[in-house]
């Protein structure tokens, strides 16, 4: 996950794992259809958690440490307790942001949550014009989004942006980057896609072709000269970089995600993880599963790593990488990250990156499917 | 990005918080970018950030305030004002 509790804080308090983050993914639901989505492509079941069980976990997770809330899904304005999930999360004193595709966020909406005490919100654009935006989000939702943006901004709201990057839009960079600044951003996020979920299975149509990345890069770094007013961040695909990223900043050591039916998880897409067993809210403490489950101490530390890691100096600095990418692409989450060129599985990444400078397969991608419908919580109030 | 001086007025940026960490009693700036930790000399300059004095003032009363020397205050004030310029932490006018 790029951004997060980052910069000189966190990491001077090396004694302890402490979260500082939690992620509530508080629905699956969602009205977009992105073939890149990293929710997992095979949902759990269960039925989504109720307003007072996600107030239980908002106030242990303060009581653990956190110290930031970031509402997700699916996409969270289709729970209609968001509001008071929010003020649950402000009162607990959690710094709350809102990660959201923009639909339903009207100009009621948005006021509601501003004086729930929300702090930011970061609305999702596919592109910088309808027709590709809509084409990549499988409904119509690029007009929705430019009017929530709006709705946003006369709330009162500093508003971010995040465009997540792939073959099929990399090249309207500039484009999008216009667009985006003209809707009065202040925060621009353009992330290339990471491999999991709905993405690991589109990836053939997703992966940029070298020369793209490049050039995006490029781009991007003259326009962070160039830009007045707007924050640029950007994520490369890790799978052309040569060393692996710090995934989560170490397992189990500053985040939390809870997912829609209470599964607790080390990171978003940690579920890909063969053979790993996740605890549910309904049954445990937050601070049981992040202190004593075998899911959170699974790969918290070192002692898990494998050569090349465990003799690594860098280990300390990248935590040896992803566990979910080590078991997607090499099929042990013990592996070394295999971006790492020093990983004996680097030929994988290689082998993929080569197939993406060969073209796109001619068949169409997948896009995201909805989970089954389950019953969802009452409305509340 | 406009240029930070001494004639800057910093205000924190729409979106970022100051508070006490509940776990070890410190100051964090918290905001989209993440958890920012500040020192008590960080604290008292952010606290100081109200839109309406600029640096060189900020820099003027926190010298007498801790009875410190004016000119070596201004160059600690403004450093710590622009890497959360940088950050996009806090904004200037």
């Amino acid at each position: 996950m790029p951004g997060g509790a980052s910069s000189n804080g966190p990491d001077r308090h090396l004694v302890k794992p402490r979260p500082y983050a939690l992620l509530a993914e508080i629905t699956y639901r969602c009205p977009l259809h992105c073939p890149y989505c990293s929710n997992p492509v095979q949902y759990p079941t269960g039925r989504e958690l109720e307003t007072a069980e996600w107030r239980r976990v908002i106030e242990e997770a303060a009581a653990l440490g956190v110290l930031q809330a970031g509402f997700s899904g699916g996409e969270p304005l289709l729970r209609p307790d968001l509001a008071e999930l929010v003020a649950y999360a402000r009162a607990a004193g959690l710094y709350t942001n809102l990660i959201t595709s923009g639909l339903g966020l009207d100009a009621k909406r948005a006021s509601a949550l501003r004086e729930a005490g929300l702090d930011s919100v970061q609305i999702s654009f596919q592109a910088g014009e309808a027709a590709l935006a809509d084409g990549i989000a499988g409904a119509r939702a690029h007009e929705k989004k430019i009017a929530a943006a709006q709705a946003a901004r006369e709330a009162g709201f500093a508003l971010s942006a995040n465009v997540v990057l792939h073959r099929r839009n990399i090249d309207q960079l500039a484009e999008i980057v216009a667009f985006v600044a003209s809707l009065g951003a202040t925060r621009l996020e353009l992330a290339n896609v990471q491999y999991y979920g709905w993405a690991y299975l589109n990836r053939a149509h997703l992966l940029p072709t070298r020369d793209q990345v490049i050039a995006a890069r490029e781009f991007v770094a003259g326009e962070k000269t160039r830009r007045e007013g707007m924050e640029i961040f950007y994520v490369l695909p890790d799978y052309y970089e040569e060393r692996p990223k710090p995934c989560m900043n170490g397992w189990g050591r500053r985040y939390i995600t809870v997912n829609a039916v209470g599964g607790v998880l080390p990171c978003p897409t940690a579920s890909s993880i063969p053979g790993l067993r996740f605890e549910n809210v309904r049954e445990r403490s937050l601070s049981w599963i992040w202190t004593e489950s075998e899911s959170f101490q699974k790969f918290r530390g070192e002692d898990w790593m494998r050569e090349p890691c465990r003799s690594c100096p860098e280990r300390e600095r990248d935590f040896g990488g992803c566990r979910c990418q080590a078991a997607l692409l090499t099929g042990e989450a013990e592996n070394t990250d295999p971006v790492c060129t020093l990983s004996p599985h680097r030929s994988v990444v290689d082998a993929i990156l080569q197939r993406a400078g060969a073209g796109e397969p001619s068949s169409e991608w997948t896009l995201r499917q909805n989970p089954p419908l389950s019953p969802s919580p009452a409305p509340a109030g | 990005m406009k240029a930070i001086d001494l004639h800057s007025r910093p205000a924190l940026a729409t979106g970022v918080r100051l508070q006490t960490d509940r776990v070890t009693g410190e100051p964090v700036l918290l905001s989209p970018e993440g958890i920012h930790v500040l020192n008590d000399t960080a604290h008292a300059i952010v606290l100081s950030c109200d839109g309406i004095r600029t640096i060189e003032e900020i820099a003027a009363a926190l010298a007498e305030e801790y009875d410190a020397p004016v000119e070596a205050l201004r160059e600690d004030v403004l450093a710590c004002l622009a890497e959360l310029h940088q950050t996009g932490r806090i904004v200037i006018s």
